[in-house]
């Protein structure tokens, strides 16, 4: 059985990947089998960084042959080494899963043999999971690049989701710190995935015959690479729209490796969190990536992206509540997917005052420079007044912020700016 | 002013909607600790399962989703979830149809936002109970919400767990629901005597590691942890213990 040494190992080399989300799958237990999946995700901890613990992330091996940059597990580290067998992985699962720690299996592997040795085990614990052990509960499974598109589809048709990272946001930084990785390697696979997908779909295949019913997701490292966060932006739109994506994760960079080839400094919590702003923007709120950030720009420090788009469209402003079309609300700062919907509701019954909208718990902090209710204003006139107003709450939001930098001297350099 | 006196029960309080609705002065409480003054009437109502159907089958004419909401509403710890309910179902009547989406309706802000309490707490402990093994395989899994959960949990985990035993005891309000691989059954539960199974604390120890493991260090954010998982909750949980 499994010891808690290796499991820390192995735990250990597998927690910089960010996802751990169990949404999106619809999966059903069959009789006396054990689990399923809930459609909107459970998450059962979190750990003191603040994120949810949905499922048993580790990886099967961490004895890579690749040497990638940024990984602390790349071939020339010096660190230990060790692996478990599918067996161990489906009864540590199962043992987890009852006893209601966990969502699923979140499983990754180091590149210990060939790409498609590699991948062959992974794929055959999940089907022993499935299979042997009846488990039916929620699977990501992260592919391994290079290996054989038969083996992956093979995958795919017994997990909820997969995924691909890729790693860095171009193929020239690619070049660079992941050398044995290429843009293909890692970009094919996707799109078979999602041709796959759409096919299912077409063909009115029945839900639980489908592959990765939560589809696929990906990851890139942030500050590692010199990119402006507009390249990174267009990359994940493009990402959403041709490849049917349904997260990209951005894992802001954290020294954890030496190298002449990094940079020796972390990229900071809050150009992240600025990443993510924008990417739900792109998804949820209708913008295109051209209206939120220059492809050559890095997004705004002082405000938030929908803030900066409104301070630079304030001849759109204010909306009536009353009548602005659903598109227009969802670009209002402060008014979120929830409160817009909230507000087209209600008014269908009355005219919506400021009061109303207080009760209706929509946040009218920022919100109030940019609308009016029956005609009435409580902004201030001035854009220049609203940008005063408006970075004063992005000042207090920023001191708030600084308690997730770890060390004294990071959060100095937040306050003079060089974040 | 009459005081209707319900249960706690869902048909109890359905009942009570029947007697209650023409007067216009009263309330429908749960609570048995009111203050009563002058010209103050108690009714203690007893459950009368035809009113109740009656109530229930306008009800769901009315609304398909309506009596879902107030059976969520009816859960809640809150003092004034009858009356609320109550509310909520005269102005269903008055408008002759669904009234979920009047979202600026101070009737309907109650409503929901109750409704998102019991919710939220039952989705939430979807993912914080935790369950351990006795020697004869049964899970059990004790723990105090501040809603009336139990009921929405057990259906959860019977999905999950076909086949499979399990006790979900509410401590505070001493209930328990039992599954016996085949049905649920809610009963009163006062202490339970468990003698754990033999590699409970293997696994218990398991995922304190893990959960000491995937932890970032670099990126403390304790704030954001608390504000997710509530410290009232952490004393059932392994790794927080």
């Amino acid at each position: 059985m499994l010891d808690a040494e290796r499991l820390a190992i192995l735990t250990e080399s597998a927690k910089y990947d960010v996802s751990c989300s169990s949404s999106g799958s619809k999966r059903t237990n069959v009789k006396g089998g054990l689990g399923n999946a809930s459609v909107g995700g459970i998450c059962h901890s979190f750990t003191p960084d603040g994120r949810c613990i949905s499922l048993l992330k580790m990886l099967m091996s961490n004895a890579c042959l690749y040497d990638c940059e940024y990984c602390p597990n790349r071939q020339s580290a010096n660190v230990r080494r060790t692996s478990v067998t599918p067996d161990e992985i489906c009864e540590l699962t199962i043992n987890f899963y009852r006893r209601n720690y966990i969502e699923g299996l979140f499983l990754s592997s180091a590149v210990f043999d060939t790409p498609n040795r590699t991948m062959e085990l992974l794929c055959e614990t999940v089907i022993k999971l499935r299979k042997v052990y009846g488990f039916n509960g929620y699977i990501h499974l992260k592919g391994i690049p290079h290996a054989d598109d038969a083996l992956i589809m093979r995958a795919a048709k017994f997990v909820d989701r997969m995924s691909f990272n890729v790693e860095l946001p171009s193929e020239k930084s690619l070049k660079l710190l992941a050398p044995q990785k290429t843009k293909d390697s890692l970009l094919l696979p996707m799109k078979k995935l999602n041709n796959a997908i759409l096919y299912d779909k077409e063909n009115k295949v029945r839900t639980g015959n489908r592959v990765i019913p939560a589809g696929q997701t990906t990851q890139m490292i942030i500050g590692a690479s010199p990119e402006s966060d507009g390249q990174i932006l267009r990359l994940t739109e493009s990402l959403y729209r041709k490849m049917g994506l349904k997260r990209v994760y951005y894992s802001s960079y954290v020294p954890v490796v030496q190298s002449p080839k990094l940079p020796a400094s972390g990229a900071g919590l809050l150009r992240e969190h600025r990443l993510y702003q924008a990417d739900w923007l792109i998804r949820f709120y209708g913008f295109d990536v051209a209206e939120i950030c220059e492809e050559g720009e890095n997004l705004s420090v002082e405000f938030d992206p929908k803030c900066h788009w409104a301070l630079k469209n304030m001849h759109l402003f204010p909306v009536e509540i009353n009548t602005a079309p659903l598109e227009m609300l969802l670009r209002v700062p402060g008014i979120g997917a929830r409160g817009a919907y909230r507000i087209t509701n209600a008014r269908k019954y009355g005219k919506l005052d400021f009061d109303n909208l207080a009760k209706m718990r929509i946040i009218l902090k920022r919100a109030k420079h940019f609308i009016t209710c029956k005609g009435k204003f409580y902004g201030s006139e001035s854009g220049n007044a609203v940008k005063a107003a408006l970075l004063l709450d992005g000042i207090k939001e920023s001191r708030e912020q600084l308690s997730i930098f770890s060390d004294a001297s990071v959060a100095l350099s937040a306050l003079s700016g060089e974040i | 002013m009459t005081y209707y006196l319900v249960d706690g029960s869902e048909d109890c309080f359905y009942t009570a909607v029947f007697d209650a609705y023409k007067n216009s002065d009263c309330i429908i409480t749960s609570e048995r600790d009111v203050q009563l003054g002058l010209g103050f009437e108690v009714i203690d109502v007893v459950t009368d399962r035809n009113k109740a159907d009656r109530v229930k089958a306008k009800i769901n004419a009315l609304d398909r989703g309506a009596a879902e909401d107030i059976s969520l509403v009816l859960k809640s710890n809150s003092a004034l979830k009858e009356s609320t309910a109550f509310g909520y179902i005269k102005l269903i009547i008055q408008n002759g149809g669904a009234v979920r989406s009047m979202l600026a309706n101070p009737t309907v802000i109650e409503m929901t936002e109750i409704r998102t309490r019991v919710f939220g707490e039952s989705h939430r402990l979807k993912g914080l109970l935790r369950f351990m093994e006795n020697r004869d395989g049964i899970m059990y899994a004790p723990y105090s919400p501040d809603n009336d959960v139990t009921e929405i949990l057990a259906l959860h985990f019977a999905s999950r767990f076909d086949g499979r035993p399990f006790v979900i005891h509410d401590i505070k309000r001493k209930i328990a629901a039992m599954y016996d691989g085949n049905e649920i059954v809610m009963t009163y539960a006062g202490d339970a005597e468990i003698y754990l199974s033999e590699y409970e604390n293997y696994f218990q120890n398991l995922w304190k590691q893990y959960y000491n493991s995937v932890n970032i260090e670099s990126r403390p954010h304790p704030k954001q942890m608390r504000g997710s998982m509530p410290v009232r909750y952490w004393k059932f949980l392994p790794e927080k213990k």
